[in-house]
């Protein structure tokens, strides 16, 4: 590990680029995502901005944000990052450009958007805030929505798995693909430096729980993302040349039911339902340790 | 040194771009505007010009990847047509109120379903409310024109709106006339390098752009409005200023009367139908018929004033729609109603590039002076 490399939680800098004030939700992790992204990507960072609950943090006539900040729909994230990366090198502007973009802009209606940029490669770094719905129109079903999560239209659970986004996007070859999550920020920060350092397209999944419709109280919400990674339903992991590589592994993983729980979008299911739950984790991960947390996923 | 050339209207769009040096060029291909992008790649690739080529993953992206680099303070261009065009539909709006001046030609194709590669306006019409000024070309040299002239008028201080310059697919697209191709320095002179300061995505100067207002959304909308109206000045002064270069105004942008002087009867149109109309008026007069015809130029601002002018004093008019609002009428005929207050005779023709004609035109004018819609197989 480079020595630039964050090691302990107060080697995160000081300062701010989004700032306080704006109108985020209470325990929102979106935000404290991209405040966490920016202090180490610093102020020559352009943020493109796809439709989504972080749209909101600049409300005319003010701005929450310390560096400049595009938004222009929902689906076009990749396209305005492809466009501004070649308008940036003609007016000789040196900037990291972050698309910071919600799920369902990404899985969904933005993913041919997304894919065009990674086909093409372009110098970004992406950041998908991922709450598993379309969180600012009220926790629908989205592609990311995991199996058996109610949302606001699927009252009954969701039946089908959802995409294997980073798989998708390694699929492209682009140099640099992980995920994250805000509760692990020494972990997500490095990746974000690595995403920054690579040549092309970096491509990171950041979990991001959402106390309005996961449904639990805002003071949790470090909490509930430290669940996710801790009972093995989210993998913290890299991708770089078609190698996967489990950045972290829980010693002794806890329970799936401790995260289930401690959240209404689950509450609708049986112990059988949960019990279900824990024999699919269990036999990922031991799949993964008989592979030495370390495998190829393409060739 | 200028140099005429027989080029097609896909080449004269793609030469206002080259001239104008535009910077970034994002694409995607769709009949019948194709060529104006390989032209420009093709230029791209032998150095004769100076551009980011970014072929994108559909038109949505397009216009998505225009605004961007507009944003940046870039000079940005791009063609499409019809489907191409309604793909852009959500984008156009957010380049408009973001106050890019973006210039995009369309090569007009009607719409689907079904299926048709050939002319009319309807692709256009859709997006007239999209807060993009509208121009429509009757000859390649005014599409090259335009272009280069466009970049002056959207990027004026006054105006900032995006403008969508129009030509005929394949009448004007695919055919080729003789085109005077102004000098490289003679361009730089007249179209100063783009420099915004209302738009800046630059880590010295943090701007946020594209976010959410309340209360206030209404007075965008007004200023938008007002940039709008103040584009017909602007238009005027930049074709009386592209006339004295050149030697062609095209009647200072905004209509363009023939034989409108003692006319009894007269008729309304748009695009390159003007020129067989225009023929279809000589052949007229010359047995003695008062006939005549105004062009309008641009849908977007609507000349109201300059229709009124030239056509107060004709007794009958009436308006060729080569477009259709279904339920309503022709789209063009509406406004001029609206505009005219008095009846006029709306004829819908051309769909899908079906052929009007001299004898049509004939017909027309025989059937004009009630306010009806007729359609003219």
């Amino acid at each position: 590990m480079k020595d630039s490399y964050l090691k302990k939680l107060t080697d995160i800098p000081m300062e701010d680029y989004l700032v306080g004030g704006h109108v985020a939700c209470q325990g929102c992790s979106a935000s404290l995502g991209l405040r966490l992204a920016l202090k180490v990507l610093g102020k020559d960072t352009v943020v493109i901005n796809g439709s989504g609950c972080m749209t909101l943090l600049p409300v005319y006539p003010t701005t929450p944000l310390r560096v400049p900040w595009i938004h222009l729909a929902i689906e076009n994230t990749g396209a305005a990052g492809t466009a501004l990366y070649y308008a940036l090198r003609r007016k000789n502007i040196k900037a990291n450009i972050l698309g910071y973009a919600g799920d369902g802009a990404t899985y969904d209606i933005g993913l041919q958007s997304l894919s065009g940029a990674a086909e093409k490669n372009i110098d970004m770094i992406y950041i998908c805030y991922n709450n598993q719905s379309f969180g600012n129109t009220g926790h629908q079903r989205a592609s990311s929505t995991p199996r058996a999560s109610s949302t606001s239209t699927t009252p009954g659970g969701k039946v089908e798995v959802e995409k294997d986004m980073p798989a998708i996007m390694a699929a492209h070859r682009i140099p640099y693909v992980a995920t994250a999550c805000p509760s692990y920020p020494v972990d997500f920060l490095n990746k974000v430096k690595r995403a920054a350092e690579v040549k092309g397209m970096a491509y990171i999944d950041l979990l991001v729980p959402c106390p309005v419709g996961w449904g639990f109280d805002p003071s949790e919400g470090i909490d509930i993302g430290r669940l996710a990674v801790r009972t093995g339903i989210w993998k913290l992991y890299e991708i770089v040349d078609g190698r996967v590589n489990l950045t972290y592994i829980p010693k002794k993983r806890r329970g799936v039911s401790e995260y289930l729980r401690a959240q209404g979008r689950f509450s609708h299911l049986s112990e059988e339902d949960i019990g279900a739950i824990q024999e699919e984790v269990d036999e990922a991960w031991e799949g993964l340790e008989a592979r030495g947390y370390e495998y190829e996923i393409m060739v | 040194m200028n140099t005429r050339r027989m080029i097609t209207g896909n080449g004269a769009a793609a030469w206002g771009a080259r001239l104008a040096r535009a910077e970034i060029i994002p694409n995607f291909p769709i009949t019948p505007q194709t060529a104006i992008i390989e032209e420009i790649a093709s230029w791209i690739a032998s150095g004769e010009m100076d551009a980011d080529f970014l072929p994108m993953e559909s038109e949505h992206s397009v216009q998505s990847a225009l605004a961007a680099a507009s944003s940046a303070g870039t000079r940005v261009f791009s063609a499409t047509s019809s489907q191409g065009l309604m793909l852009m539909t959500e984008m156009m709006f957010v380049t408009s109120g973001l106050r890019l001046p973006v210039i995009m030609v369309n090569v007009s194709r009607g719409l689907s379903a079904p299926i048709t590669l050939w002319s009319d306006h309807n692709d256009v019409l859709v997006q007239r409310d999209s807060g993009w000024l509208q121009i429509f070309c009757s000859n390649n040299q005014e599409v090259l024109d335009s272009v280069v002239m466009g970049y002056k008028i959207a990027e004026d201080s006054e105006v900032l709106l995006p403008m969508m310059i129009n030509l005929d697919g394949f009448t004007l697209s695919a055919t080729r006339e003789p085109v005077e191709i102004p000098s490289q320095d003679e361009i730089d002179d007249f179209l100063p390098a783009y420099n915004p300061t209302h738009t800046i995505l630059d880590p010295k100067y943090p701007m946020s752009m594209g976010g959410a207002v309340f209360d206030e959304y209404m007075y965008f909308r007004s200023q938008q409005r007002m940039a709008m109206c103040n584009s017909k000045d602007v238009i005027t002064d930049v074709c009386a200023e592209w006339e004295k270069m050149t030697g062609r105004g095209w009647a200072c942008g905004l209509v363009e009367p023939y034989c409108l002087e003692d006319s009894e009867r007269a008729l309304l149109i748009c695009g390159s139908e003007s020129a067989t109309l225009k023929y279809t008026v000589d052949k007229l007069r010359a047995d003695g018929e008062k006939v005549g015809m105004l062009r309008l130029r641009t849908m977007r601002p609507f000349p109201c004033e300059g229709i009124t002018d030239a056509l107060s004093d004709v007794e009958k008019i009436g308006v060729i729609d080569q477009d259709i609002s279904p339920g309503s009428g022709g789209i063009i005929a509406t406004e001029v109603k609206a505009c005219l207050g008095r009846s006029v005779t709306s004829f819908i023709a051309g769909l899908g590039g079906r052929r009007i004609g001299v004898e049509k035109y004939e017909k027309i004018f025989g059937r004009l002076g009630q306010d009806v819609e007729e359609w003219i197989f």
